[in-house]
């Protein structure tokens, strides 16, 4: 019997789902098995990248604490104050308020009196005594300038020390060069932090490329016969940066969880210490860091295969 | 050179060691590039193709190699089903099982399927070689001394699976050592000396006096 043969279309859905199966099969389960086969020679790889990423977490903790620190010290170094002389006028001071306040450098003008600064003393560690220590109240009153810009503090300070009604012994609180220390330790501090992560980093990209190194020359055979028989380059190549992306995957997830468990036990442990050595890492900010952990140990795993495969392994 | 082989064509390349048989065979796959020259496969310019073009060439070369290289990890089947898949990921794995278990027993190991490689002899894993060199239908087949580390019972019905593989329209060279082989097959031979080509003999003028029909 005669008859018309119909070739029907493969279902679109059909194919979709078969490519993913086999790409799913030789890039990601072949990765993984070739992962727990060589995980002797992986070891030092997430050890490396596992201490990296941690110290990269808590360094980026600390980081983020220095710089609320700073910028809560540069809040304070910008605020001026002006000392006022015992028996100076109301005139005169009223005179000084006025200039102050019409300077476009200054932001505000506060007059704090004697009686407000011995209360202010009281609170700052090492004072009380002093205020004890006499009947008298020896702190003085004074005009507290808050300026806009940091740096027009010592302006405002050449300004003012020669006026009338400031206290000629000690005529301001600027203290030059405190602000510049405070910033050349921070610099310090976050210039040694690059400089030891990035030697850290070195370290890890270096091992993992070596482990992955090894990982193809233990898979040669394998690797060239997949070539032979026409696998797409991708193919070849994708387990291996997988493979990567497994152990820096574990390592970002290992580092990223002790980041997280040590700011939780910091935050717990004294909230009001806590909140004064590290200011503004909450618990939202210390999860974001566990996450960026994770997603550099996933990127760097990743990106150090990447290299050792295009260095390695030739089409 | 200049050297063009023809669909359902079996030729053999023969030439004492060094000669370039396995070059050649490599520069057609594309394992080297040509410092010169040009190299046409299925109308693919191999001489000129890029790194990430190279598979597209090699799904249209099956190779068969003198030490198999079978994966060790993945049966017989399994090998052959990968050279199917690697090749086009729209390849079902039932699609890729039924097609290597047909090309397997078209190869006579039919039933060996499941068996890995360790588990075959040295001429059992050759066919399996085989059958994956051609389970995509190449239209060009590649041989380096396939039948070098088989006996000679064996050598002839490998040789016979190549004849057959020709008669259906593939293209296939054959580098071998093997003269008994070259002679009573009475294909064309090409015989190389120092990477050139000295001779080209026709189908069925390769007996003792072969040299008079030389080109």
């Amino acid at each position: 019997m005669a008859g018309i043969v119909v070739k029907g279309r493969f279902p679109r859905r059909r194919i979709v789902q078969t490519v993913a199966v086999n790409v799913f099969r030789y890039l990601f389960r072949g990765a993984a098995r070739n992962w727990f086969r060589n995980m002797g020679s992986t070891a030092p790889a997430l050890g490396s990248m596992t201490l990296l990423l941690l110290l990269s977490g808590l360094i980026g903790l600390s980081g983020l604490a220095l710089y609320n620190l700073e910028k809560v010290e540069a809040g304070q170094a910008s605020l001026l104050h002006v000392y006022i002389k015992d028996g100076a006028t109301t005139t005169d001071v009223d005179v000084l308020w006025d200039r102050l306040a019409r300077d476009p450098r200054v932001a505000t003008v506060y007059y704090t009196t004697k009686a407000e600064a011995l209360k202010r003393a009281q609170h700052i560690p090492g004072l009380p005594q002093i205020a004890s220590a006499t009947d008298a109240n020896p702190f003085p009153a004074s005009l507290d300038v808050q300026a806009k810009n940091i740096d027009d503090v010592a302006a405002i300070d050449t300004m003012v020390r020669n006026d009338i009604a400031v206290d000629p012994a000690y005529p301001t609180s600027y203290d030059q060069g405190a602000y510049q220390r405070i910033q050349a330790v921070l610099f310090g501090v976050g210039v040694a932090g690059l400089a030891f992560l990035v030697l850290l980093g070195f370290v890890a990209v270096t091992v993992t490329m070596n482990s992955i190194r090894a990982a193809i020359h233990s898979r040669r055979d394998e690797v060239t016969i997949m070539q032979l028989v026409g696998a797409p380059r991708w193919m070849v190549r994708g387990p291996f940066v997988v493979e990567g992306a497994i152990t820096g995957g574990l390592a970002g997830a290992a580092a990223g969880l002790v980041t997280f468990a040590l700011a939780m036990t910091g935050i717990t442990a004294g909230a009001a210490t806590f909140a004064q050595f590290a200011p503004g890492i909450t618990v939202a900010v210390a999860a974001i860091a566990a996450t960026i952990v994770l997603a550099a140990g996933l990127g760097l795993g990743s990106g150090s295969s990447l290299i050792s495969v295009r260095r390695h392994l030739e089409s | 050179m200049h050297l063009a082989l023809q669909p359902g064509e079996l030729t053999f390349l023969v030439g004492p060691s060094g000669a370039g048989k396995t070059t050649l065979l490599k520069l057609i796959n594309r394992e080297i590039r040509p410092t010169r020259g040009e190299v046409w496969v299925d109308g693919i310019a191999a001489h000129a193709l890029k790194a990430s073009r190279v598979a597209d060439l090699r799904r249209r070369v099956g190779v068969v190699f003198q030490d198999y290289k079978l994966l060790p990890r993945l049966t017989a089947m399994e090998n052959v089903a990968l050279a199917l898949q690697v090749g086009d990921l729209r390849v079902s794995d039932q699609e890729a099982s039924e097609r290597a278990l047909d090309a397997l027993d078209a190869v006579g190991l039919g039933d060996r399927g499941g068996a890995f490689p360790h588990q075959l002899s040295g001429g059992q894993q050759q066919r399996v070689a085989l059958a994956r060199a051609v389970v995509a239908q190449p239209p060009l087949l590649i041989a380096d001394e396939p039948t070098g580390n088989l006996d000679l019972e064996t050598s002839w019905e490998m040789m016979d699976l190549f004849g057959d593989i020709a008669a259906f329209g593939t293209a296939v060279l054959i580098a071998t050592h093997n003269v008994e082989i070259v002679k009573r097959l009475q294909r064309r031979v090409i015989t190389l000396v120092h990477g050139r080509l000295v001779r080209d003999q026709p189908a069925g003028q390769t007996g003792r006096l072969a040299w008079l029909a030389s080109s």
